[in-house]
């Protein structure tokens, strides 16, 4: 059956798991709460990119280079905990 | 930082091939830099880190021990992502719609299955039929074997008399 074999999601769900576990404060999490925030990364990733494309657009690029994305990071207040990422 | 064996927690990221994909299906004709790729991936290391930790705080306040989707949506809102909140119940919503469907089509499965005094009865019973069956076609075919003998040997007695008449008519015909 076509329903029961469409993937929910595009980021693997054991990865997310195995980065959940890395925190060793961190407690056990459902299936479902594995789930949501796999979603939320998706969506995150997606946010981002756009965000990065913007930037690449005001530059005249048509490339997203590393910088678009350090712009997108310093343009929205949420995006504050990724400030030094990759330094 | 590098890690001198291959399997240390900390080298985890979300593979590379997956986001090249979602950043593709998002911007379908734009090119991506390596770095800026590279980026991303490590972004969304952080941002699981970021969520995950904030949902473990509001789980120890709460009277449960395991992460629920809740305290994951709890901590979207409160990290300031509540936009995402509506795709991620949707999500939500099919995984239970799958989980249920996996339940429905196991508990079918189940239903088919035999328990094993039964098989082993319906197996007695096809060998008694077999049995039955072999034995009424040997009996037919004995049948049949007593009455082809008989009618050969009854073939030969007539042709015997047949023959000798057979003479008697012949001469009378020339």
């Amino acid at each position: 059956r076509p329903g029961l074999q469409h993937k929910l999601l595009r980021l693997p769900l054991s990865r997310i798991k195995g980065l959940m576990k890395a925190d060793p404060d961190v407690s056990l999490a459902s299936q479902e709460a594995v789930f949501a925030i796999g979603k939320a990364t998706e969506l995150f990733v997606e946010v981002i990119a756009k965000d990065a494309y913007s930037f690449a657009l005001r530059g005249k690029r048509k490339t997203i280079q590393r910088k678009d994305v350090d712009n997108a990071v310093d343009a929205t207040d949420e995006f504050a905990f990724l400030e030094g990422t990759l330094d | 930082m590098a890690s001198a064996s291959g399997n240390s927690d900390d080298d985890l990221t979300i593979p590379r091939a997956a986001i090249n994909k979602i950043i593709k299906q998002i911007l379908p004709n734009v090119r991506v830099a390596n770095d800026a790729r590279e980026m991303v991936v490590n972004c969304c290391t952080e941002f699981i880190h970021l969520v995950s930790s904030e949902a473990n705080e509001i789980c120890n306040r709460s009277d449960k021990k395991t992460i629920s989707p809740e305290h994951i949506m709890q901590a979207l809102v409160s990290l300031g992502f509540g936009s995402y909140i509506t795709e991620v119940k949707e999500v939500l919503r099919e995984c239970k719609t799958v989980a249920l469907e996996r339940r429905k089509a196991n508990a079918r499965l189940e239903n088919l299955g035999i328990p094993e005094e039964e098989l082993l009865r319906q197996q007695q019973e096809l060998f008694a039929k077999a049995r039955q069956q072999q034995a009424e076609l040997a009996q037919q075919e004995w049948l049949q074997m007593q009455q082809a003998a008989q009618q050969a040997q009854l073939a030969a007695t007539t042709a015997n008399k047949a023959g000798s008449s057979q003479d008697e008519e012949e001469e009378e015909d020339t």
